[in-house]
């Protein structure tokens, strides 16, 4: 859903690119989408990593003090790798946001609540009640509702 | 209690870093965001600085946050800075939010908070 519809359809260059086979046009306007998506999935990634750090570590953290307990999370190994992918996202972060209005790019991150949400589920055995299954749906009609509202932007 | 406050201070931080980010950023053409110039003049602009040393607490913020709450409880409650954003970004940026786009916020922010409820 993000990756289809390349072309901002409300210009008339988005148009004009429509009609066109040419790779070049295409694959310019494909990598915005591909930032997103990309930048969406390596942050979820991130955050199931430095969940996983952090329940190794708490059990040595539980009685010290707050920066003390900070500098012991940061050395986590996988925290410092979930961060690291963290940070590559971020950089397609950084890439996508040129390319659209904020209050548009950003309520798409929201499949991220949908991947770590399933990623707590499968990873680390938390339950999923009903009412969280309806939200994980109703974010995705949302995202699909803000992909036909368009990305028209003001400029 | 610590780790309730800490979760909503790195989701306020969360949503005012996007904008200041954005305000950084702005609209690039390809051959700016293709350009290793105009990255790096990423790194010296006060508004993406901004951003980095937002982004940084916030993150901190979260870790301390997610040490105590269980992820899928406490991630989705992020999606209350989609609101904090559009508005700022409306006010700020400038930004023209259709109806349809503050409608597809809200049924975001919906889908969220009924994932956050537990």
């Amino acid at each position: 859903m993000i990756t289809r519809a390349p072309i901002d359809p409300g210009s008339a260059a988005g148009m004009l690119q429509a009609a066109q086979p040419a790779s070049a046009a295409i694959s310019r306007f494909q990598w915005c989408d591909v930032a997103i998506l990309g930048s969406v999935l390596l942050a979820a990634c991130g955050h199931l990593m430095i969940k996983a750090g952090l329940n190794a570590a708490i059990s040595t953290a539980a009685h010290v003090l707050l920066l003390e307990r900070l500098l012991i999370y940061f050395r986590q190994p996988l925290v410092l790798l979930g961060l690291g992918i963290y940070g590559l996202g971020t950089v397609m972060w950084v890439f996508a946001v040129s390319k659209h209005d904020i209050s548009y790019i950003f309520p798409i991150t929201a499949l991220n609540y949908v991947l770590v949400t399933l990623g707590g589920m499968f990873l680390f055995a938390e339950v999923i009640p009903a009412k969280r299954w309806l939200g994980i749906f109703v974010v995705i009609v949302g995202v699909t509702m803000m992909q036909s509202a368009g990305r028209k932007s003001k400029r | 209690m610590t780790a309730i406050v800490a979760l909503w201070a790195s989701i306020i931080l969360n949503g005012l870093a996007q904008v200041l980010l954005k305000k950084g950023v702005g609209h690039s053409n390809d051959s700016q965001s293709t350009s290793a110039q105009w990255w790096m003049s990423l790194l010296t602009n006060g508004w993406v600085l901004s951003w980095g040393i937002s982004f940084v607490v916030a993150t901190a913020l979260w870790l301390i946050a997610l040490s105590k709450l269980d992820i899928s409880y406490a991630f989705p409650l992020l999606s209350t800075s989609f609101i904090f954003v559009a508005i700022i970004s409306r006010v700020f940026l400038k930004e023209v939010i259709s109806w349809p786009r503050w409608a597809s916020i809200l049924v975001i922010t919906l889908g969220v908070i009924l994932i956050a409820e537990k």
